[in-house]
C-alpha cells in the first residue's frame, strides 16, 4: 500500500516534471538564445556555456524602434480592453445574478455561442465595416473587438461570482434606502473584486498576444507589438533570431509579471461556481 | 450674462484668428503624403544602406512625404488584395509578387500603359524583360518591376577544400556526386549533409526538372512539359536523400533551416536567392563567414547544346489600386523608383536590381562579388511557374507528390504521372 503511494507521487512527480520542461522549454530557448551570440543560437552541438551578450538587444533598440511604437500600442489596447470588459462584464453579471426571467437565461446559451465563433469567420466580413466607418488603423477598433470577443465570458464569470454575495445584502442595503446603483456600487463591486481581477487578467492575456485582428484591422498608427514581431520573420531578406528572440523576450516580460502578481485571483476565476455557494 | 470685450481682446483674437489661417494655409500648401503598402525590404532598400536614402530627392521634389505600411510577404499580398477591393483605399502604391498576378488580381489596379505613354519611365526596355511580362496581363502593363530574387548554387568552400574538392560544380551530376562525397563528418566534430533544400516550395524541384530540360508548368499552362526530365530531377532528389545527402528532416526543412544549416557550416550546398550572399556571411550569424560562396545553378550534362539552365527568379512589382487616390502622384513615385540612378542606389543598398544596366555599373560590381554571375542568371532566368488562380493548390498537391518520390513512397514514374492527373485539371480553361 505505501509502496504504491509513493510510486503514484513518482509518477505524478515525472508527469508534471515532463509537463513543466515541455512548457518551460521553448520559453528558456528564447530567452537564453536572446543573450547568446548570433552565430550560437543554432549551433550543433547546442552551446549551453556561452559569453551573454546584450548586442541582440541594442540591435532591437536601434534597428525597430517599431517594436516599441507597437509595445505601447499593445498596452494602450490591453489596457482599453481590460476596463471596458471588466466594466460591461460586472454591470452584465450583476443583472444575470440578481434579475431572473426566461430571455435572460435563454441568452446565456447566445453568450456561450457567440465565444464559439472562430473569430476568422467574423474578421474579413468586418474588415469593410470597419473602414467605411473609419475606424482602420485605431485602436477603437481593436479595444471594440476584444472586448466585444471577451465580455461574454466575462459575464459568465462575474454571475458566478455575484451569485455567492447573500441577497440578503442587497435587501437590507434598499430596506435602508439604498437604489440599485449603490448596492451595485458600495456592495456588490466591492465584494466582487477578485472575480473582476480574473476577468481582467483573462482579457490582458488575450488582448497582449493577440495577432489576427492586430493584422487585419491596423496598419501603422495602432500596430501592436505581436504584429511588429511578424514583421521581424521576413521571408524575404531572412530573420535575424537574435534581435526576434530578444523582442520575443521583451513582448513576454510584462505580461508574465502581470500574471504572475494576479495568480490567485485566476485561479479563483477559474474555479468559480465550482461549488455550490 | 455680459461678455465685456477689450480692444486689447479684439485684438488679441483678431491675430489669433490670422495666425490660424496662416498655418492653415501652410498646412494645406504643406507636403502630400505617399502611402505605401510593401515589404520592410522595399522601404529599406529605398531608404538605408551604403548608398542612404535614394528616394529623397523625389520627395523633395514632388513636396510629398511616404507613410509605409510593412509587412511579410504572404499578408502584404492579402492585406493590398483586400484594400484594393474596396469602394476606395488610402493607399496609394502596393507591392505585389510576380506569382499572384493572375487576371482577376490585374484587375484590382491601374492599367499603366497610359502614363507609360505621356510620363514615360527612363529606359523601360532596359528592365528585364522577362520580369515586366509577367507584369503584362491581357495585354495591359499593371506592375512595374522593382525587385528580383533569382536563385544561386551556395557552397561552402571551405567543406569543399576539405573534402579535397578543386571546383564547385558545373553540372548537376557533378553536384550529386560533391553532395555525396560532403555528407561526412568535418574535421570540426560537426556533421555535414551535402544538400539542404526547403521542402514547402516548388522553387526547388522546378531548379532540378529544369537542370534536365524539364519544367512544372509552362508559359502555356501546359502541365510537366516534358515529363522524363521531371521523372530524372525526381530521381535525382530521391537518390540524395537515400544517400543521406539530403537531411532526415527533408520534409520538414524550411528557407530558415536551409540559412541557419549553411550559417552553421552543416550543409555544404543549399539553393537560396543571391541577395542571401551577405546574410550568409554575415559574421554576426554565421560560423563561417566569408566561406559561403554562390555560382549558378548547373545544368545536366545531357542537356541539349543550346539550351541552358533557367533558373527560378521572383520578382516584385509597383502597381496603383484602381480604387486609390492621387494617382498622379503613384505613377510619379514608381518612375522615380524605376530610374536608372534609383535603381542603381538601391542596388548597392542591397535590392536584386531589375535593370540589365545596373550589372554593367563598374561601382556596382566592384562591390557585388556576385553581380556578374547573377546578371548572367538573371538572362535566362523565368518563374517557378506562371499566375493562375489555382496556383497555389497547384503547388500544394505538386509539393506533396515530390514528396512522396524523395522519400521513397513512390516511384519518380508515379509521382509525375499523379502530378500531371491532379494539376491539370486546376489550369486555367
Amino acid at each position: 500500500m505505501r509502496a504504491d503511494r509513493r510510486l503514484i507521487g513518482i509518477g505524478k512527480a515525472v508527469a508534471v516534471a515532463a509537463i513543466v520542461l515541455w512548457s518551460i522549454f521553448p520559453i528558456a530557448f528564447i530567452v537564453l538564445s536572446s543573450f547568446k551570440p548570433g552565430r550560437d543560437i543554432f549551433a550543433v552541438p547546442p552551446k549551453l556555456l556561452f559569453q551573454p551578450t546584450l548586442v541582440h538587444y541594442a540591435n532591437l533598440w536601434e534597428r525597430w524602434g517599431s517594436f516599441f511604437d507597437g509595445l505601447v500600442n499593445s498596452l494602450i489596447v490591453t489596457a482599453g480592453s481590460a476596463v471596458l470588459a471588466v466594466a460591461i462584464s460586472s454591470l452584465a453579471g450583476f443583472v444575470y445574478s440578481r434579475q431572473k426571467s426566461r430571455l435572460l437565461n435563454g441568452s446565456i446559451f447566445f453568450l456561450i455561442g457567440v465565444r464559439l465563433i472562430p473569430p476568422i469567420v467574423v474578421t474579413l466580413p468586418l474588415f469593410p465595416i470597419v473602414n467605411w466607418l473609419g475606424l482602420n488603423d485605431t485602436h477603437l477598433v481593436l479595444i471594440l473587438l476584444y472586448t466585444s470577443f471577451f465580455v461574454s465570458l466575462g459575464t459568465i464569470l462575474m454571475r458566478t461570482f455575484i451569485d455567492q454575495i447573500p441577497r440578503e445584502l442587497d435587501e437590507a442595503a434598499i430596506i435602508d434606502g439604498a437604489s440599485r446603483l449603490t448596492v451595485l456600487r458600495r456592495i456588490i463591486l466591492p465584494l466582487a473584486a477578485p472575480g473582476m481581477l480574473a476577468v481582467a487578467v483573462f482579457v490582458v492575456v488575450f488582448a497582449w498576444n493577440e495577432f489576427l485582428f492586430a493584422f487585419i484591422f491596423t496598419a501603422t498608427k495602432a500596430k501592436t507589438a505581436p504584429f511588429v514581431l511578424s514583421e521581424m520573420i521576413s521571408s524575404v531578406d531572412g530573420v535575424d533570431w537574435g534581435v526576434l528572440f530578444a523582442a520575443a523576450t521583451v513582448q513576454l516580460l510584462p505580461v508574465l509579471v502581470f500574471v504572475m502578481v494576479m495568480n490567485r485571483f485566476l485561479v479563483a476565476g477559474l474555479t468559480a461556481g465550482a461549488t455550490k455557494g | 450674462m455680459t461678455i465685456k470685450l477689450t480692444r486689447r481682446d479684439l485684438l488679441a483674437s483678431t491675430m489669433a484668428g490670422a495666425a490660424t489661417m496662416a498655418l492653415g494655409r501652410a498646412a494645406l500648401g504643406q507636403t502630400r503624403t505617399l502611402n505605401a503598402l510593401s515589404h520592410l525590404v522595399h522601404q529599406n532598400v529605398l531608404t538605408k544602406g551604403s548608398a542612404g536614402d535614394v528616394i529623397a530627392p523625389w520627395r523633395k521634389a514632388a513636396g510629398a512625404e511616404i507613410s509605409w505600411t510593412t509587412l511579410d510577404s504572404n499578408p502584404l499580398q492579402d492585406r493590398l488584395f483586400r484594400e484594393a477591393s474596396l469602394g476606395q483605399t488610402t493607399f496609394n502604391v502596393g507591392f505585389v509578387v510576380d506569382n499572384r498576378m493572375t487576371p482577376q488580381i490585374a484587375g484590382l489596379f491601374e492599367p499603366l500603359d497610359g502614363y507609360q505613354s505621356s510620363d514615360p519611365i527612363e529606359d523601360i526596355d532596359d528592365i528585364a524583360p522577362g520580369l515586366r511580362r509577367a507584369m503584362t496581363v491581357g495585354g495591359k502593363v499593371v506592375g512595374i518591376p522593382v525587385r528580383h530574387a533569382t536563385q544561386a548554387l551556395f557552397y561552402n568552400e571551405a567543406l569543399l577544400e576539405e573534402a579535397g574538392i578543386a571546383a564547385p560544380p558545373s553540372t548537376v551530376e557533378d553536384l550529386v556526386e560533391q553532395a555525396k562525397k560532403l555528407t561526412f563528418t568535418s574535421a570540426a566534430g560537426a556533421p555535414v549533409t551535402g544538400m539542404i533544400l526547403a521542402s514547402d516550395l516548388a522553387v526547388f524541384p522546378v531548379m532540378f526538372a529544369r537542370a534536365f530540360g524539364g519544367d512544372f508548368i509552362g508559359a502555356d499552362f501546359k502541365v510537366v512539359p516534358n515529363r522524363e526530365a521531371m521523372e530524372k530531377g525526381l530521381s535525382v532528389l530521391a537518390d540524395l536523400f537515400q544517400a543521406r545527402a539530403l537531411p532526415r528532416s527533408y520534409a520538414n526543412t524550411r528557407n530558415d533551416d536551409m540559412v541557419t544549416w549553411l550559417q552553421q557550416g552543416r550543409a555544404a550546398f543549399g539553393v537560396l536567392p543571391f541577395a542571401r550572399y551577405a546574410q550568409l556571411n554575415n559574421p554576426e550569424q554565421s560560423s563561417v563567414p566569408g566561406k559561403i560562396k554562390a555560382v549558378e545553378f548547373p545544368g545536366s550534362a545531357t542537356l541539349p547544346a543550346g539550351s541552358a539552365m533557367a533558373a527560378v527568379v521572383e520578382s516584385w512589382a509597383m502597381v496603383i489600386p484602381a480604387n486609390s487616390t492621387d494617382k498622379d502622384l503613384s505613377w510619379s513615385f514608381i518612375k522615380a523608383v524605376s530610374s536608372k540612378a534609383v535603381t542603381l542606389g538601391a542596388a548597392r543598398n542591397g535590392n536584386g536590381p531589375v535593370r540589365v544596366s545596373t550589372y554593367a555599373d563598374a561601382g556596382f560590381a566592384a562591390a557585388q562579388p556576385l553581380a556578374k554571375i547573377e546578371s548572367a542568371a538573371l538572362a535566362k532566368a523565368r518563374p517557378a511557374f506562371p499566375a493562375f488562380p489555382e496556383a497555389v493548390r497547384a503547388q500544394a498537391t505538386f509539393l506533396e507528390e515530390v514528396q512522396l518520390a524523395v522519400l521513397g513512397r513512390k516511384t519518380p514514374q508515379e509521382a509525375v504521372a499523379a502530378i500531371v492527373e491532379r494539376v491539370t485539371p486546376l489550369m486555367p480553361a
